[in-house]
């Protein structure tokens, strides 16, 4: 994913809030698009494109001692 | 010095109880005396629930006259994190949201609690919802850390932290979703422990993120946390993750020692982060020395790079949060604290796509963590990357200064224990990782721990 530049970035940002129905604080805004950014960077590490379509989530997060004997 | 009742364990001073040398009304009233005395400074309670304690207390005297014993944690005082629900008693969430709630029900932990004979001191301040770091534009001011009160406890739980370190009580209820019971454990110096996902109800427990959430104490030692683990642990119907499996005795391995165990170092989490204070590297340098000379076999290990395990926990983590918060977001906005609305907008910019990338993700991480718990009885490694900052250098959310998210992500126990001092003579820790529901061997290594570093003689800061 090509990093955005700034003003691309803001436009994006504006258009996620406003599809939300919320309505930014401005002394807020600035360190929101910083949050942003770097979450935006996060999601973009989790696309690996090795992982297959077999790489199935767990629909439910349950832990079980099992998963550790059933190896 | 003159001996200190606020010093007696939990185990101890249910001896004594029993011995009758003590009661648990004059351990009330003197808990109380104290929080009057220093909670100004450390702002740890946003709610003191003095009647309600002594009416504990005296119950709990009575049924031990008439020979009705609840248990480990019969008459030992404790208090919640104000995101717990308390029939009758004021749940704020330290927010403007929720600052009038009175809840109608008790938290499943709570109910526990009390069940098991304990005594209700009050509700402990928070980050607003369990949310980032201190923020003077919320209802309650911010805790303060008894070590040194120009310092932050971190959080969320940061009240809870700061009652344990100012031994307020031994025992205080705390939650976690990315470290928020290990962050403020390793600033103030107490234990903290996470369970594993599953081993604790959250029900009636304010969520942050559904997922990632967990229930869990802070205390002043070791064995402490066990007794409360003890208290709150076990199965709940009604908490959709909740686990359905036996509760073990969780102080019968405290006194095993590490001889023969084998202990994998993650080092390539912290050793290269540049956020790394060099005492903390130091100390669990320390650590792994004392363990080996105990007995145990202690070997770097390599897990998947942190940055993925979080890149994961904070994209759930902020869909998640954003999910629960969506209505009051749109039509309360103003009624949020600064930090905490600039956090919460953020899940809606994330996609369905991104949400479950992350869930396949965590799925690959969990069986990452335990592939090397196959070959290892536990994992220690740092939380708290830097000791606690001031209040003026702390500058936003610290993202990069603690490392508890990856056993968010996974469920893992995890449990902080304090190890020392480090910049400007403020504690350090670092926290020890189960297999999923092994929390006698956390414990066990905890204790350990706590022992061979000498944090178990160290005076409390008042």
């Amino acid at each position: 994913m090509a990093n955005p530049t700034p003003e691309a970035l803001e436009a994006e940002f504006d258009m996620f809030m406003a599809r939300a129905g919320i309505t930014v604080p401005p002394d807020r805004r600035p360190a929101m698009l910083t949050g942003f950014a770097e979450l935006r960077a996060q999601a973009a590490m989790l696309r690996d494109a090795s992982r297959t379509a077999a790489a199935e989530p767990s629909n439910v997060f349950r832990l079980s001692p099992l998963d550790l004997e059933k190896k | 010095m003159a001996e200190r009742i606020e010093d007696l364990s939990v185990a101890e001073l249910g001896r004594r109880f029993r011995g009758g040398t003590l009661t648990s009304e004059a351990l009330t009233r003197h808990l109380l005396s104290r929080i009057e005395e220093w909670d100004p400074k450390f702002h740890a309670f946003i709610t003191v629930t003095k009647e309600r304690a002594l009416a504990d207390a005296g119950r709990a005297d009575q049924e031990l006259k008439a020979g009705k014993d609840r248990g480990g944690f019969h008459g030992i005082p404790y208090a919640l994190k104000d995101i717990y629900d308390t029939k009758g008693v004021r749940t704020t969430c330290q927010s403007k949201l929720r600052i009038d709630h009175i809840p109608d029900a008790d938290s499943v932990v709570a109910e526990k609690l009390h069940e098991a004979g304990g005594v209700l001191l009050g509700k402990l301040t928070t980050m607003e919802f369990a949310n980032g770091g201190p923020d003077f534009s919320l209802p309650f001011p911010p805790a303060r850390n008894p070590w040194n009160a120009d310092h932050l406890t971190s959080g969320s739980s940061s009240g809870s932290g700061a009652a344990v370190a100012a031994r307020f009580t031994r025992v205080a209820m705390g939650s976690d979703t990315a470290g928020s019971i290990r962050g403020p454990a390793c600033f103030c110096g107490t234990v903290g422990l996470k369970p594993t996902y599953g081993r604790v109800s959250r029900r009636g427990v304010f969520p942050l993120a559904y997922t990632l959430d967990h229930c869990g104490p802070l205390a002043t030692t070791v064995e402490d946390a066990a007794l409360a683990l003890q208290a709150i642990a076990g199965f709940d119907p009604q908490d959709p993750a909740s686990a359905d499996l036996p509760v073990p005795d969780f102080r019968a391995d405290l006194s095993k020692g590490v001889a023969g165990l084998r202990i994998g170092v993650p080092r390539h989490f912290y050793a290269d982060s540049p956020a790394l204070q060099p005492e903390i590297g130091a100390a669990i340098d320390k650590a792994v020395q004392d363990l080996r000379e105990a007995g145990a076999t202690v070997e770097d290990v390599t897990l998947q790079d942190y940055s993925l395990f979080f890149a994961c926990g904070r994209v759930i983590q902020e869909a998640e949060t954003g999910a629960i918060h969506e209505a009051d977001l749109r039509s309360r906005p103003q009624d949020y604290g600064q930090q905490t609305i600039q956090r919460f907008v953020l899940g809606s910019t994330l996609s369905a796509v991104d949400l479950v990338q992350a869930l396949r993700v965590r799925r690959e991480l969990t069986r990452n963590v335990n592939d090397t718990l196959m070959r290892y009885d536990a994992l220690i490694t740092a939380c708290a990357l830097i000791t606690a900052p001031t209040f003026d250098e702390f500058k936003g959310l610290a993202w990069t200064a603690s490392q508890s998210m990856p056993f968010n992500v996974t469920g893992h126990p995890a449990m902080v224990v304090p190890l020392g001092f480090g910049a400007r003579n403020m504690p350090l820790g670092l926290q020890i990782v189960g297999r999923p529901f092994d929390e006698p061997m956390v414990l066990r290594i905890g204790r350990a721990l706590e022992t061979l570093s000498g944090w178990d003689k160290v005076p409390p800061p008042v």
